[in-house]
């Protein structure tokens, strides 16, 4: 377990780059131009906007940039897998970890449990900063549009945390979801390094377009791989109307949506993705077992 | 042509029938041999011999056929477990370049059971390496400084060093042989090292073998070597005669003639010039023009 421990923090200063700096850079950047536009009183609200009061404003900045962060995290994590499963012989670094007392499966679970674990938790720590910057934009806009009103730090900090706990659970569950798309691209990296990123989108394409012409018309629209797999990339949050939430009068309740969250969430696929995932690491260890080391 | 030490001890390495094929060719053409524990073992060969390939073979670095057991382990099955008490370099290069001195050391000491923080600290002292240099910013030199570092405070049965200072100026390569004779082959340990530059291992040697084309062609004690082989500056009116004791190999030199004898008794030799132990580099060049040494 120590040693597991070890190589999941080994992951995290091989990649602090896009997980710790990139992000630290970006939240650099918003506070730069939140400084600079309240420094030169450049920050202008003459419309009116749609939501009914600063707690709600809050709100919907909190959920968006939840968002905003989830898109950045799962990108950065897929080409993340897509390295991490080959740096070791990209970076002539093979040999040395081959002669630690650790077997090739305990090395890349190593590399999938840090992407599952550190990493998202550093951009969730990103967005807990980010919120802040919300609230301060929040505060200026609410002094521009009086008939918003300025709630206290107390309101504030329970619907940050309402919705900070609603993204972690989504956060949580969209990392087991998407595992085996994780687990698939890492798993190309171990053969074709860096080729794995077109090859993961090019072999299920090549699947489907050969199911299309040796099946023609005996199944759906498309065949069924590519709708398999356009319907396994939809996540449970797209169907929540997240909307009708914001735009009520109510403060946000996460211990309402989580539940209604969950229920969206097909379990059964999320189970079977993550024992295809377990698999296509099993078989890449197998696989970088076998490399000739160099 | 082997003349293996007679040890009622079980070996730290026994190779019986050790075959290699990649594709239809085959690299290993059935090593037998046995390494005792506490020895110095050279493994020496031209470029391609298969050094390197038998060196995978014992680290369960590559697969192989016959029988290969490590410390009474099938290395291929077993390479994990296996390192605790096996250490190697196979390429000074190999260290994770990412990595601070400080972070590897860290990591290490969780990563592996038997290795000694404090022990690889002492061995850096009195080096140019900082605790908090990035190994990427190291010279070469100092990287087989560190690395030899790291593998002599591991503490491992068997150290196995292939090429470790190839790159490396004449200075670093002695003070790296200097180190590992004074500092770690102070207790009951096996080394097994190859390196093409042969004459700068040879006085640390206790025994050796070649290996040319697949094939150990000698694997004898060092003290063997000397009173089995003779090399002679044959003075020129005395060639004839000296040719006719069949050496193993010849050569002229600035007009004078340099034979290699097997087995021959050097009283029979003394008429014929200067009798002495030829280097292991001169043996080398005169076992690789012939058959194996009987």
């Amino acid at each position: 377990m120590k040693s597991l421990v070890a190589l999941i923090k080994r992951e995290y200063l091989e990649h602090r780059g896009a997980f710790l700096y990139a992000p630290g850079v970006i939240l650099g950047i918003m506070t730069l131009v939140l400084v600079f536009g309240i420094a030169s009183n450049r920050f202008q609200m003459h419309q009116e906007i749609g939501v009914p009061s600063a707690l709600k404003f809050f709100e919907f900045g909190f959920l968006a940039v939840a968002a905003l962060w989830s898109m950045y995290l799962l990108a950065a994590l897929f080409f993340y897998y897509a390295d991490a499963f080959s740096a070791d012989r990209r970076n002539n670094a093979m040999l040395f970890w081959k002669s630690m007392p650790v077997s090739d499966f305990k090395v890349l679970a190593s590399k999938s449990l840090a992407g599952m674990t550190i990493l998202p938790a550093l951009i969730f720590a990103a967005y807990l900063i980010t919120g802040v910057l919300i609230y301060v934009v929040t505060m200026i806009t609410a002094m521009m549009l009086p008939r918003l009103g300025v709630p206290g730090i107390f309101e504030f900090l329970s619907s940050g945390f309402q919705i900070a706990a609603f993204a972690f659970v989504c956060l949580v569950t969209a990392l087991l979801w998407y595992a085996p798309f994780f687990a698939w691209v890492g798993a190309l990296s171990t053969v074709f390094r860096r080729w794995s990123i077109p090859l993961a989108f090019l072999i299920p394409g090549l699947v489907g377009l050969a199911e299309n012409l040796i099946f023609n018309d005996t199944g759906p629209r498309a065949g069924y791989v590519l709708n398999y797999l356009n319907e396994r990339l939809k996540f449970g949050a797209d169907n929540l109307h997240l909307e009708r939430e914001i735009f009520a009068d109510a403060q946000f309740n996460a211990m309402a949506m989580i539940p209604r969250f969950l229920a969206t969430v097909d379990w059964a696929q999320l189970v079977g993705g993550l024992i295809v995932a377990a698999l296509l690491v099993y078989a890449a260890s197998e696989y970088r077992r076998r490399i000739v080391a160099t | 042509m082997n003349d293996l030490a007679q040890t009622t001890a079980a070996p730290i390495v026994s190779a019986r029938g050790l075959k290699k094929h990649f594709g239809r060719t085959e690299i290993l053409h059935g090593l037998d041999f046995d390494i005792p524990a506490g020895r110095i073992y050279g493994l020496v060969g031209h470029n391609g011999a298969g050094k390197t390939t038998t060196l995978n073979a014992l680290l369960g670095l590559t697969s192989y056929e016959g029988t290969v057991r490590v410390l009474g382990e099938d290395p291929y099955q077993k390479r994990a477990s296996l390192m605790q008490n096996v250490a190697f370099i196979s390429d000074v290069a190999s260290l994770p370049r990412f990595l601070r001195v400080r972070e590897l050391f860290a990591l290490l000491t969780n990563i592996h059971p038997n290795f000694d923080q404090a022990k690889a600290r002492g061995f850096l002292e009195g080096t140019d390496v900082k605790m908090d240099a990035r190994i990427k910013n190291l010279s070469k030199g100092m990287i087989a400084q560190l690395h030899l570092a790291v593998v002599m405070a591991i503490d491992a049965k068997l150290l196995v060093l292939d090429e470790p200072t190839l790159g490396l100026d004449i200075t670093y390569r002695k003070r790296f042989y200097r180190r590992l004779l004074e500092d770690y082959m102070t207790e009951e340990r096996t080394l097994l090292i190859t390196t093409h530059q042969v004459d700068e291992i040879e006085f640390m040697l206790s025994d050796i073998m070649f290996i040319r084309d697949g094939e150990l062609i000698l694997h004898m004690q060092m003290e063997t070597v000397s009173s089995k082989f003779s090399q002679v500056l044959v003075r020129p009116d005395q060639v004839a005669a000296a040719t006719a004791l069949g050496p193993i190999y010849s050569e002229t030199r600035f007009g004078q003639t340099a034979m290699v004898f097997d087995g021959v008794d050097r009283d029979r030799l003394a008429p014929f010039g200067e009798v002495t132990t030829p280097t292991l580099s001169d043996l080398f060049v005169a076992l690789m023009q012939r058959g194996p040494a009987k």
